[in-house]
């Protein structure tokens, strides 16, 4: 999941519980305020009753009677004042019931028991309940709608605020990471952000991306350089070997420079094939939009022809008319098909065959089969026959084992797939899937 | 015939000096860019042969400026840079043919040859071989005016051989005229046997080849 999806979520989801347990909260919390200035405002009343009875007399309020009350006309609040036996009991705040004028009514009840010329009294000052929460409910209405309206502001604060601060990062992942191919040849700008963890990713990337490039030019360097440094030498002493090799030299002689220009010819070979490889592998070819694949086997065929026949093999190829293979540099095609037929003569046995066939899939890849007869590969070697130097030990000829890499190095150059199917004494099949 | 041979590498352009010398060739060397154009401003040449990778400028640029001093001459490309877009560049400006370092002094010889009959038309293409002629730009051989068939690689070595004529030639040496850089190790090698033998069969109803020596598992060579 993005990291923006990740947030937009969890803002969501936080900001819809805070308003779940507000519901859930409210009407509790609002009756426990009620309730406490109730209290509050009963204790302020006591002292003011209080006061009032010490300012005038507690015989102003009774005027000879044993108790006193006074209530409004709704008997919402009232207050009372008594006489109190000895075992009264201490001050409280409860809710309690009262009847007033035959009604009975849930009050808010202060008891207070004071003295006052030696007498105990005892003072009550009640409030219905409904009287205290009828402001309940509309001001949990009017709580939860500002509560609600909050929460949707912030939520789409928060939510256009995280896409901005996000933005930049996405910028990263799109033109940094997405779809760039190896080894990153163009440079692009620093992405604008001002948050700093942004800054340093692009930063590092920027950073890692320009090292590879560096690293690739190095090889690429190398390569050309250790081509020129590799192989004039190596021309060199090749041209003196061929000028030594005339008829005026001792037969003898001629012998041994032959066989040292046989082992230069070795080591030119193996220092050709590294090369083409490492040029294979550093994107040093073009391709062209389209190679018919039916007119380079026949190619191929031809310049082996005389292979076939010294051998007695028979080569069929089916391959229609038309069929093209794509994006692709032709020489490094041919190279790639040459060597596989080349292998499947090599490795056939006398009076042997050799098939190549290829056919559109459904998915409309085309598929090059190479098809032997000959002694073909155990189960175990299979996985081992692309790595460079790996010999083959399946004839008794001396092979430097780098025809096969560099038909896989061309295959991971185009993301061709190989397949390899073989069989030891009924033949191999090579597949490629372009 | 008058070649410049324009190489940074002095060894490497004095055996190129040797070998052609002794193949009848009057060469001139240039060690550098600024050397060939002097030497190409004064001297007609029939030949040049061009190293890509001088010290004092871009070969192909060296190339642009040679062929319009000398328009007549043909031109062989020499690198040793892996680039093969220099090839087609090389191509493209006109260079007539193109050899990658480390290259053969028998195969440049060879390819100077082509390009020469190339270029002047079919006349003194046939080249007499004890009694058999070998036609080098019609590509057949004859006995008496009777027709030998010789498949396409065996005619490209019987020419290759003819060409350098009493010289040992290795296996590899033919097997890379023959298949060039595709041309892998000695299991190629073992098909110049094959042909050879090839050529033997064809040729022997007609006339006795002795000429045609083996060196002992190693070569072979023309020796007339």
């Amino acid at each position: 999941m993005k990291l923006l999806s990740k947030l937009t979520l969890y803002i969501t989801l936080s900001k819809t519980v805070i308003v779940i347990l507000f519901i859930v909260l409210l009407p509790g919390l609002v009756k426990d305020v009620a309730f406490r200035y109730t209290n509050y405002s009963l204790e302020e009343q006591k002292k003011k009753v209080i006061d009032v009875i010490n300012k005038n007399g507690i015989d102003y309020y009774f005027q000879g009677d044993s108790s006193y009350g006074s209530y409004t006309m709704l008997k919402e609040e009232y207050i009372s004042l008594d006489r109190s036996g000895s075992n009264a009991p201490a001050d409280t705040i409860e809710t309690s019931r009262r009847i007033v004028e035959n009604d009975t009514l849930t009050y808010r009840v202060l008891s207070h028991v004071f003295i006052y010329g030696n007498k105990k009294y005892v003072l009550e000052i009640g409030k219905t309940i409904a009287a205290i929460s009828q402001y309940n409910r509309p001001l949990q209405k009017v709580a939860l709608y500002v509560l609600t309206g909050l929460i949707v502001f912030t939520l789409l604060v928060d939510l256009i605020f995280t896409r901005l601060l996000l933005r930049p990062l996405g910028v990263i992942i799109g033109t940094k990471l997405l779809n760039r191919k190896f080894p990153f040849k163009e440079e692009l700008p620093a992405v604008n952000t001002s948050t700093t963890d942004f800054r340093f990713l692009d930063d590092s990337l920027i950073g890692l991306m320009s090292k590879i490039r560096e690293a690739f030019e190095k090889e690429r360097e190398f390569t050309s350089n250790a081509s020129h440094e590799l192989m004039t030498p190596i021309g060199i002493l090749q041209n003196k070997m061929e000028n030594l090799l005339d008829n005026d030299l001792p037969e003898a002689l001629q012998e041994k420079v032959m066989t040292m220009m046989h082992t230069l010819g070795r080591l030119k070979k193996i220092v050709r094939s590294l090369l083409l490889i490492s040029q294979i592998e550093n994107d040093q070819f073009a391709k062209s939009p389209a190679v018919n694949i039916g007119l380079l086997v026949e190619e191929v065929v031809k310049d082996l022809e005389d292979r076939f026949e010294a051998r007695g093999i028979r080569v069929k190829v089916d391959i229609e008319k038309d069929a093209a293979i794509h994006n692709v540099n032709r020489d490094l095609l041919f190279q790639l098909v040459y060597n596989l037929v080349n292998n499947a003569v090599r490795y056939n046995k006398e009076n042997g065959e050799v098939l190549i066939g290829g056919q559109y899939k459904p998915d409309a890849s085309y598929i090059l089969q190479i098809k032997d007869s000959g002694i073909g590969i155990p189960g175990k070697d299979i996985a081992g026959i692309f790595d460079r130097f790996k010999k083959s030990t399946r004839t008794g000829e001396e092979s430097y084992g780098l025809g096969l890499s560099i038909v896989k190095s061309i295959a991971l150059y185009h993301n061709w797939e190989i397949k390899v199917v073989s069989e030891p004494g009924i033949g191999t099949i090579f597949s490629i899937v372009f | 015939m008058n070649v410049l041979i324009v190489e940074d590498e002095r060894s490497m352009a004095l055996e190129m000096e040797a070998f052609l010398k002794k193949a009848f060739y009057l060469c001139d060397l240039a060690y550098s860019a600024r050397q060939a154009k002097e030497l190409l401003e004064n001297h007609p040449y029939n030949f040049i042969l061009l190293d890509l990778g001088l010290p004092d400028g871009d070969g192909l640029e060296v190339l642009k400026q040679a062929k319009k001093i000398c328009p007549d001459a043909s031109y062989i490309i020499l690198t040793a840079r892996g680039d093969l877009d220099d090839r087609i560049k090389g191509l493209d400006l006109g260079a007539d043919d193109y050899l990658a370092k480390p290259f053969s002094l028998l195969e440049l010889q060879s390819r100077m040859q082509a390009i020469a009959r190339r270029k002047s038309g079919l006349n003194d293409a046939v080249v007499s071989l004890e009694g058999f002629s070998v036609d080098l730009s019609r590509r057949l051989v004859f006995f008496d005016k009777e027709e030998i068939e010789l498949s396409r690689k065996e005619f490209d070595l019987l020419s290759y051989m003819l060409l350098h004529k009493n010289r040992p030639l290795t296996r590899l040496q033919l097997s890379e005229h023959i298949w060039g850089a595709f041309s892998e190790d000695d299991y190629d090698s073992n098909y110049i046997d094959v042909h050879i033998k090839n050529i033997r069969k064809k040729m022997t109803p007609h006339a006795p080849v002795e000429w045609l020596q083996t060196i002992r598992g190693i070569g072979y060579k023309i020796k007339i």
